[in-house]
């Protein structure tokens, strides 16, 4: 403890003391759910990884030949590739589409936002089968954009829009976006409108304003919104296996098939904890980004 | 009612990690009194607070409410009063069943429950209010709603935690008042902490300056703040005018001839103790009593630097020789002084405070 | 994206100078939200429709695809399945995941950070991976392909999201009120149940609202717990279509939309929705 004294001011100073709070709960509350989450998710996780590189091909003598196989064979090095082509893809449009939207809900819109937000949220309580089955209706040969489009004369064949990337995409971005703008504008919301005020004061345009100040204002926003992006592009398989027609092959989609077709479980373990390693990894950066920025979530 | 039950602290200790929030305390708090626990942050008024109502435990000593030793007791046990500094209201519950909370919480049934809260929300002058939610009130109004809470469970001791920081100036004034004479009337035993000299000077029978975990002075309020025993206690409780001086010689009974030691003016301070020809000390004079005069009286020259007008006074800011420190004077009048005018200070011996600088048992 | 789609633009008119930029953003605004919207609608108008596949435009309007969900007996059955596994699972949760977040809420220390980062782990983990490892572990303890595997699975997808909005609105809450509370009298019980439980109410209301639909959607998890006894809506919808692709699938889409809404036109009735929507 320190202790200064002046002439001046008889000041003392003490490094400020952690008070102990009075806390309503014990350490002992937290058992039931430590308990369920170890048996019901760690416990499966590190089995699952045991798994990998023991069942099947994988012995003790031999471990990781499942692991190797993803990785240099050409055909599964290709789906991870793919995996993380599409994710990326996937948060880039989701970024470029989303920040716009929320720029406008958060500055914008005023008393609209409510309406905005069931809007966006509105769609979360359709199954994504749904959502999945209307992109189907829309782009089918004889679906709603083909016969509008050729009725109108702008087309003269049907467009085979299905079972191809691009619907895929589009259906990824529809289901994804919300959770970036959402993700956008709660730190965007906490930007202080005064300091994009304040810039356009000091002579800075509206472009340049929104680049220097809001833009790195709301980085915590994009990163947010980014990992959540990327990581649930990373699971989803249903667009693709719906959508896609075969056209485009992730990780996720092809653990779904291996497991309805073969029985080779050590592999398929494999491929879930490659999958399961992008998403820690993001997350990680995720963390190291924000914290970074010192922001406590 | 509320009996007056005294309140004892025995070498009550308290430690965080390296830092030691409180030394060995001991402090008797009588029935029926108001005691104030002033100081700076950090200085451990709020850990002592604490300790009493059984949110902290004590690394060492007692606490004893009459004769009953708690310390052991968690808070809810302990039949205590507390308002807190944001006074924390249930938000989910109407005024009445805030009030009604702590009876509820002990069992009692529900037609008694009705009468007195009833009663004590009439005490406050809040009689309409019973089914207001907490939202709708001032903050005045959610203060008295916090006391009435905390008293009409009929607790032995009242704490109070800076209960009026969230106040502006005038209803804190009239706040304090109110306060100090509800607890006056109902008699109880009451602990407030606060970091305002001016609340612990208003609403206290004693105040308890402390200062890195321990109690440097207690006394009425008049004493603490006319005799302050070290600077800190008298620059906690008001401005103080500090001058170093050299003893030279005894006057009269009680009255002590002394030396400054910026501007070597010869000054007269009144003393009972025996001092030492020729040692050193420090003298505390409050603002409000140093005259200013022509430059020609007797005293101290000096020269006039600022004049400032602070509503109810006038803060002047003069310069004695070559001593850093500015001395300040407050007058009601402004003089006709020019600036950078010079003019002698002077002081009644009496006004004089010798500062022992020690630490108060 | 084109703008010319035909659900009518609406015209906000501003009071002020015209901004080109701001009625371009709003303008993509709009066009956006029609694009959200627009499969949903889709969906919608099909299930009406009396041809047996996708076409446009409809040939007729018919109601014998909502007849068809009800002959066809897996759509009913898991339809019950779901709801039941959605409520049960977040409730589930919620007794599970509240008492630990009260802790860890007001905890500084590192293993709180710890805990509270196994809590909210399961969100993290790609659901396909879960149910596969999840599905091996059950059978090895003999649970095998059974409600109870579902609503096990789900009750741990549940966890972390009754955990997030319960940790925001309770840390939004001052410690002090447990405080006072206790110096009134109340016991840790007493506490909770007259102060605590009915201030974060809405965030454990929130996250079960959340959890409840995820569960009514999820497909990855439920995937490997499905057999012809027991079995939610999504896998035995995927399983239809992919074998038939007929308009039934919209009918029951559209049918499950529509209790969704309801219970949350009943929670905003009860409770309010924009609490709930912000996090």
């Amino acid at each position: 403890m320190t202790s200064t004294r002046t002439d001046a001011g008889a000041t003392t100073v003490h490094p400020r003391a952690r008070r102990a709070r009075f806390r309503l709960a014990r350490p002992s509350w937290t058992w039931p759910a430590l308990a369920y989450l170890s048996v019901f998710f760690l416990l499966p996780l590190i089995t699952n990884l045991v798994r990998s590189v023991s069942t099947g091909e994988a012995s003790w003598s031999n471990p990781f030949v499942y692991y190797v196989k993803l990785i240099t064979d050409r055909y599964y090095l290709g789906v991870l590739l793919e995996t993380l082509f599409v994710s990326i893809v996937t948060t880039i449009l989701c970024l470029l589409v989303s920040y716009p939207i929320s720029y406008f809900m958060v500055r914008k819109a005023g008393r609209w936002n409510v309406v905005i937000v069931f809007f966006l949220v509105a769609p979360l309580l359709t199954s994504i089968i749904m959502r999945t089955f209307g992109w189907t209706v829309l782009a089918a040969r004889r679906g709603l954009f083909n016969t509008w489009l050729m009725e109108t004369h702008l087309l003269a064949r049907p467009l085979d829009a299905l079972n191809g990337p691009v619907i895929v995409y589009v259906a990824l971005v529809h289901v994804l976006a919300p959770f970036m703008i959402l993700s956008i504008s709660a730190v965007l919301q906490t930007v202080d409108v005064r300091l994009e005020e304040s810039a356009r004061l000091l002579g800075a345009g509206r472009v340049s304003t929104f680049l220097r100040v809001t833009l790195p204002l709301s980085l915590d926003g994009i990163t947010n919104g980014c990992t959540l992006v990327f990581v649930l592009t990373n699971g989803s398989f249903l667009t693709m296996l719906l959508l896609g027609g075969g056209t485009i092959k992730t990780l996720a989609l092809l653990i779904y098939q291996q497991f309805n077709l073969t029985q080779d479980i050590g592999f398929a373990a494999a491929m879930g904890n490659i999958l399961l390693i992008m998403a820690l990894v993001c997350l990680l950066l995720q963390a190291r980004l924000v914290r970074r920025r010192n922001v406590k979530q | 009612m509320s009996l007056s039950v005294p309140l004892r602290l025995e070498g009550i200790s308290k430690r965080f990690g390296h830092v030691q929030a409180l030394k060995p305390l001991t402090l008797d708090v009588r029935g029926g009194e108001m005691l104030a626990l002033l100081g700076p942050s950090g200085c451990g008024k709020t850990t002592t607070l604490r300790i009493i109502a059984g949110f902290e435990t004590p690394d060492e000593g007692s606490v004893l409410i009459g004769e009953k030793d708690i310390t052991e007791l968690p808070p809810n046990k302990r039949s205590l009063g507390m308002v807190f500094q944001n006074y924390c209201l249930f938000p989910h519950l109407t005024v009445g069943e805030n009030v009604a909370f702590g009876l509820k919480m002990r069992g009692i049934p529900a037609a008694d429950r009705a009468k007195r809260v009833r009663a004590m929300l009439e005490l406050m002058r809040l009689g309409n209010f019973e089914e207001r939610t907490i939202h709708q009130l001032s903050g005045g109004q959610q203060q008295r709603v916090a006391l009435a809470r905390s008293l009409v469970t009929d607790p032995s001791l009242l704490l109070l935690d800076e209960p009026l920081g969230a106040l502006d100036k005038n209803l804190r004034e009239r706040m304090q008042f109110e306060l100090r004479e509800i607890q006056r009337r109902l008699g109880i035993t009451s602990i407030l902490v606060t970091h305002d000299q001016e609340e612990a000077l208003t609403m206290s029978d004693r105040v308890a300056v402390m200062e890195a975990g321990a109690i440097i002075q207690i006394g009425a309020p008049t004493e603490v703040y006319e005799r302050p025993h070290s600077q800190f206690v008298s620059e906690f409780l008001g401005t103080a005018n500090i001058f170093h001086a050299v003893v030279l010689r005894r006057v009269q009974q009680d009255m002590w001839a002394v030396r400054l030691e910026h501007g070597k003016a010869e000054m007269l301070i009144a003393c009972a103790a025996n001092l030492a020809s020729g040692g050193a000390v420090k003298i505390a004079v409050r603002p409000e009593r140093l005259k200013m005069d022509a430059p020609a009286g007797g005293g101290m020259p000096a020269m006039v630097r600022d004049v400032v007008f602070r509503g109810s006074y006038y803060a002047y800011e003069l310069s004695i020789a070559d001593q850093a420190s500015p001395i300040f004077v407050y007058t009601q009048a402004r003089k006709a002084i020019p600036a950078d005018g010079e003019v002698t200070i002077d002081w009644s011996p009496e006004s004089a405070i010798l500062l022992a600088d020690q630490a108060a048992p | 994206m084109s703008n010319t789609t035909q659900h009518g633009r609406r015209r906000i008119r501003k009071a002020r100078r015209i901004d080109w930029g701001g009625a371009a953003l709003l303008l993509y605004v709009i066009a956006f939200l029609v694009f959200l919207v627009m499969p949903i609608i889709a969906v919608v108008a099909v299930s009406f429709s009396s041809a047996s596949f996708i076409v446009f435009p409809m040939p007729g309007l018919s109601l014998r695809w909502y007849g068809r969900i009800i002959a066809y007996r897996p759509f009913i059955d898991s339809l019950i399945v779901s709801i039941e596994i959605a409520v049960c699972s977040a409730t589930l949760g919620a007794f599970l995941g509240v008492p630990a977040v009260l802790w860890v809420a007001r905890s500084p220390s590192r293993i709180a950070s710890v805990v509270a980062n196994l809590l909210l782990a399961p969100i993290a983990v790609p659901a396909i991976v879960l149910g596969f490892a999840l599905l091996y572990l059950l059978s090895d303890l003999m649970l095998g392909i059974s409600f109870l595997s579902l609503l096990i699975a789900h009750t741990v997808i549940a966890i972390p999201y009754v955990a997030r909005t319960t940790f925001a609105v309770y840390r939004a809450q001052s410690p002090d009120l447990e405080e006072a509370a206790a110096v009134l009298g109340a016991s840790r019980w007493q506490t909770l149940r007259h102060v605590t439980v009915p201030l974060i109410r809405p965030g454990i209301f929130a996250g079960g609202l959340f959890a409840v639909l995820i569960s009514l959607d999820n497909l990855p998890l439920s995937f490997f717990f499905g057999n012809s006894d027991v079995n939610t809506l999504p896998v035995v919808m995927l399983s239809y279509m992919q074998n038939q692709f007929d308009p039934s699938i919209a009918a029951i889409s559209t049918v499950q939309m529509l209790i969704a809404l309801v219970t949350l036109a009943v929670v905003q009735a009860l409770y309010g929705v924009d609490r709930l929507i912000t996090t």
